[in-house]
């Protein structure tokens, strides 16, 4: 059976100026009072071909963040993800009593409060002369910088080394057996 | 304040995306599973994109995949000549169905009790999912290979369209019941089960037939070749991708092209709404999806409407330090990892 009878209903855009046009979305007037938006914006928009209408300013939509992309080291499907059962969060601390408080719990919030000095202390070690003591009895001092997210690196400043001066550097806290400095 | 498309890119994959489909509406929302030639095909949360996991196990291209109604099974077929069933939750895969050339097309049916396979050897297969050691029932007829083959009046037909034909049979006698002839390689078909439409694309027409009878309802005219089209849910807008790396939106009623955005970096090769209409997924030769609102300006899913005027606090800042990179690349770059770097409404508000 070949196919027969196609009715042709498509207007250009273009050729309509009478209004017809929902949505046109051309770049001549977007690019001059929008000086943020370049490239993508200018791209997500239809062909110019009304460039001699009266085509409204428009605001892309805003949006919350990106979809997340793939984490690079795994295939996905975390256990507990999505499809966890859909119940409501119960928080179990709440429902316990404050005097019959479990040990795990008093654990949680002795950690709790022992990391949150350990973070106060690099804090305060910002910009201090710190004197680290690394293998084979090696000390070095530096003007400390920052840490990293672990706490696996530590950017220092004006290192002193036995053959001279660093002026920036990385020490690998793997490295460092303990350090020092005077608050 | 009119408001313009911000589409959502999807990245993760390294080379062209063939083939896109999504899940019915489940409790944990709906979901979407990209077929792509890099063999890697992924799965991913159907309103916001965000990637779940990637189903690692073929060994060649991968030209169709399929998600049943629940989301709970996936089915993708390969250039590696099989096709695989997987537990779309835990990522594991369930079965290899071997085939004597390259697979291009699976369709599970409403049950997910069966999956319909075709694909280069010209033959229609279906596997009973129940019974792993039977053979599949073979539907032979096509004279070319068949690029796409769907379950149609509630399981108990089958659609399926080769280079020229698209052909309906009966599943219980495994026999052709009627075909449509093009003198135009069809490019894509799409099944609407309310309403038992068929949406058949070949050349720069958009068909619409009865999926019952094949009969013509009616067809448009693209201003390029389309590689495939959708017809929203509530059937009164269809999108359609293709030659031209342009999307287009149509009135399904009157005709008129209501919108076109330019966003993708290559061929389009697969479009389609999501079960609630609220949006609708593009695939490209650049390797990307693409997320594009229905309704633009609504808020769902990572859209989010914003007056000029709110305290945009939650709202991403735009990324600053990057003047030689377009935000087209900041939002290729940036896509990995959570941070936002869309911008607010720019320098409107004061």
């Amino acid at each position: 059976m070949s196919h027969a009878g196609r009715v042709k209903r498509r207007e250009k855009a273009e050729n309509s100026p009478s209004g017809k046009i929902i949505n046109s979305h051309d770049n001549s007037s977007i690019g001059g009072s929008h000086p943020a938006l370049r490239g993508a914006e200018s791209l997500a928009q239809s062909e110019p071909g009304a460039k001699t209408m009266q085509t409204p300013v428009t605001i892309p939509v805003p949006v919350l963040r990106l979809p997340r992309g793939p984490d690079g080291f795994s295939r996905g499907f975390a256990p507990d993800g999505r499809r966890a059962p859909v119940r409501p969060e119960v928080p179990e601390i709440q429902e316990c009593p404050i005097a019959q408080e479990s040990p795990e719990f008093q654990e949680q919030r002795a950690r709790a409060a022992l990391r949150e000095r350990y973070l106060r202390s690099l804090l305060a070690m910002v910009g201090r002369q710190v004197s680290f003591t690394l293998h084979e009895g090696v000390r070095v001092a530096a003007h400390f910088g920052a840490t990293d997210l672990d706490v696996a690196n530590f950017y220092v400043s004006q290192l002193q080394t036995p053959i001279g001066v660093q002026a920036e550097a990385l020490l690998r806290c793997s490295d460092i057996i303990s350090y020092t400095f005077r608050p | 304040m009119a408001m313009r498309q911000t589409p959502l890119t999807c990245s993760g994959h390294t080379r062209p995306v063939v083939d896109l489909a999504f899940s019915g509406i489940t409790p944990y929302g709906y979901f979407l599973i990209s077929a792509c030639k890099d063999g890697k095909p992924m799965l991913r949360q159907g309103d916001t994109g965000d990637w779940i996991g990637t189903f690692l196990g073929h060994k060649g291209a991968v030209w169709g995949a399929t998600l049943n109604k629940d989301a709970t099974k996936a089915a993708t077929a390969a250039a590696d000549f099989t096709a695989k069933v997987w537990d779309a939750v835990s990522g594991d895969e369930l079965r290899t169905l071997a085939h004597k050339h390259i697979v291009k097309t699976v369709d599970f049916t409403q049950d997910s009790n069966y999956l319909l396979t075709g694909g280069q050897d010209k033959l229609l297969r279906i596997y009973d999912l129940n019974k792993p050691e039977a053979e599949p029932k073979e539907i032979s007829g096509h004279t070319s290979g068949i690029k796409k083959a769907l379950w149609c009046s509630e399981d108990k037909q089958i659609l399926s369209a080769d280079d020229k034909t698209v052909r309906l049979w009966d599943h219980a006698t495994m026999t052709e019941v009627k075909s449509l002839n093009f003198n135009m390689s069809v490019s894509s078909m799409e099944y609407i089960p309310e309403g038992e439409i068929l949406v058949i694309t070949y050349g720069r027409s958009i068909a619409f037939h009865s999926a019952v009878s094949l009969d013509p309802i009616k067809s448009f005219e693209a201003p390029a070749t389309i590689n495939s089209a959708s017809l929203h849910p509530e059937k009164e807008f269809l999108v359609a991708g293709g030659e031209d790396f342009k999307l287009y939106k149509y009135d399904y009623n009157s005709g008129e092209e209501l919108e076109s955005y330019k966003g993708h970096f290559g061929p389009i090769h697969c479009v389609r709404f999501s079960p609630d209409g609220e949006l609708y997924a593009s695939g490209s030769e650049d390797g990307t999806l693409r997320l594009w609102q229905t309704v633009v300006g609504k808020t769902y899913g990572l859209w989010k409407c914003v007056l000029p005027e709110e305290d945009s606090g939650e709202l991403a800042k735009p990324k600053i330090g990057f003047p030689e990179t377009t935000e087209e690349e900041i939002e290729e770059i940036a896509s990995e990892n959570s941070d936002c770097i869309y911008p607010s409404a720019p320098d409107v508000k004061a």
